[in-house]
């Protein structure tokens, strides 16, 4: 990959999670049980940011849709709930993968990623309402979330394995490593 | 069709999904925990504070409480709770709030359990006597 090409891709993959969680928002939340449970769409792009570029440039991409998804349809306060979301969802996804290609597929990458969220989020709503109790919320959220990343895993799996552009630039990446 | 799905799944995958399972139960768990530990060591003596307007205005002793009574407080423009004592419980029997969620909640016995009723600013908490005693050291 040139560094146009890479320059390119990285700016198509934070404009495709930006515009998959602007898409999210709109969706009105179908489940009375769980509030505040999200699908995570967003997070395919992360998957796949993981696994076609270096550790530095997935860096990059969580960053600029963060930023920018907060511009666009966000405020102060979803912001500090969705970074603090991404931030441990990346470093937990991050750890998760390393564990290797041949332990590990994007399904489990991807419900730890969308566990993590859920983990940030409650912890900075418990920081705002000042009690931990917040967190007792947890096992509900996790379980929306657990079947929403392995469905999110698969998908993953799909694009990765079928999209001949991902396909290479993994290749890339693996073979760089 | 469904072979292929499986042939996705590998082995830690299983793994790392049942341990976040196990891992969004933590919190509970220690919830529990600690209010099984609280309940059983603060049992001796506990006191409901109702507070006005972060004010306290009244403290009851629950503890050793047999008697049944009510009273009520009035915190203007015509806002009224009627709070009933029944032994070491403690209830707000009814309000003129436009909202009754503080009539829903019935009783409460536990330290660490409250009523809030948020349009009349009234707080009821039920607490162990570590800090009532402070409580009456300072206001003597």
């Amino acid at each position: 990959m040139t560094k146009n090409q890479l320059n390119a891709y990285i700016a198509l993959l934070a404009a495709q999670a930006v515009i998959i969680s602007l898409f999210e928002n709109a969706i009105p939340f179908p489940f009375a049980v769980a509030p505040g449970a999200k699908l995570g769409l967003a997070n395919i792009i992360t998957c796949m940011a993981l696994y076609t570029l270096s550790t530095k440039d997935t860096v990059k991409v969580v960053t600029i849709r963060l930023i920018l998804a907060t511009l666009l349809g966000g405020t102060i306060s979803t912001f500090m709930y969705s970074a603090a979301g991404i931030v441990l969802s990346f470093l937990g996804m991050w750890l998760v993968k390393k564990l290797g290609p041949e332990r590990v597929s994007l399904i489990g990458v991807s419900a730890t990623g969308a566990i993590l969220h859920n983990v940030g989020q409650l912890i900075v709503a418990s920081w705002v309402a000042q009690t931990w109790s917040v967190l007792l919320y947890l096992p509900v959220l996790s379980f929306a979330g657990i079947l929403a990343g392995i469905a999110i895993g698969i998908v993953a799996n799909y694009l990765l394995n079928h999209v001949e552009k991902l396909q290479r630039y993994r290749y890339l990446r693996e073979t760089n490593e | 069709m469904m072979s292929s799905y499986f042939k996705m799944i590998k082995r830690w995958d299983i793994i790392i999904v049942a341990l976040l399972i196990l891992i969004s139960f933590l919190p509970f768990a220690i919830f529990s925990a600690v209010q099984a530990k609280t309940t059983t060591s603060d049992v001796k003596n506990r006191v409901a504070t109702v507070t006005l307007d972060n004010k306290q205005i009244r403290k009851i002793k629950l503890t050793g409480n047999t008697r049944t009574f009510q009273f009520t407080v009035h915190s203007g423009d015509g806002d009224e709770n009627v709070i009933e004592v029944r032994k070491n419980q403690i209830r707000i029997k009814s309000a003129n709030c436009p909202d009754q969620n503080c009539v829903l909640v019935g009783y409460i016995s536990k330290p660490g359990e409250t009523i809030v009723c948020l349009p009349h600013h009234l707080v009821i908490e039920v607490k162990s006597d570590t800090e009532a005693t402070q409580d009456i050291i300072v206001s003597s």
